[in-house]
């Protein structure tokens, strides 16, 4: 039980540091470097740097209103019972 | 009440680079427009971070944990001589 919780802290801190590390590159570092240089084949095109977390956002929202939407009907239906 | 002028002062300043960026455009404009999605996803990470590293230190107390269970059979034995009923095992 707790070493799965500290397996699941480890890969969370790991996600959340190498999502910042890869995003920073590419939104704050990549604009100074050439643009003939071979770093740019290891990241996507641009516009990807706005799609993406957008839709990652807008995916998150929807599942937590679902999410809630379930226990709101749920919480109901115990009530009337 | 002091936190959020905190974070208001925070945002404003943020706000203010970053229209200076866009109105002087050192940069091209196309960059300085990812700056704002790129704080949400730092705020993102944080937060994910933070999370993550508290569930991996967690603060447990083991020997705590065994003192209580001895003080609660000693309370359940003590409290059923008396002739209360504390309920089964």
């Amino acid at each position: 039980m707790e070493l799965g919780d500290k397996a699941v802290g480890f890969l969370l801190t790991m996600t959340s540091l190498s999502i910042f590390t890869y995003y920073t590159f590419w939104v704050i570092i990549l604009p100074f470097v050439d643009n003939d240089h071979f770093v740019h084949k290891y990241f996507l095109p641009r516009e990807y740097a706005i799609l993406i977390p957008v839709l990652a956002g807008v995916i998150l929202l929807s599942f937590l209103s679902v999410f809630l939407g379930f226990v709101m009907l749920k919480s109901k239906k115990k009530k009337t019972t | 009440m002091k936190h959020i002028f905190k974070i208001i002062a925070m945002l404003v300043a943020i706000a203010a680079i970053w229209i200076a960026l866009i109105e002087t455009s050192t940069v091209p404009r196309s960059y300085t427009w990812l700056l704002p999605i790129y704080l949400v996803v730092a705020l993102g990470c944080y937060g994910l971070f933070m999370v993550g590293f508290g569930l991996m230190f967690f603060p447990t107390c083991p020997q705590e944990a065994v003192l209580l269970q001895q003080d609660i059979v000693e309370a359940k034995e003590f409290l059923s001589k008396k002739g209360v009923d504390v309920g089964s095992e």
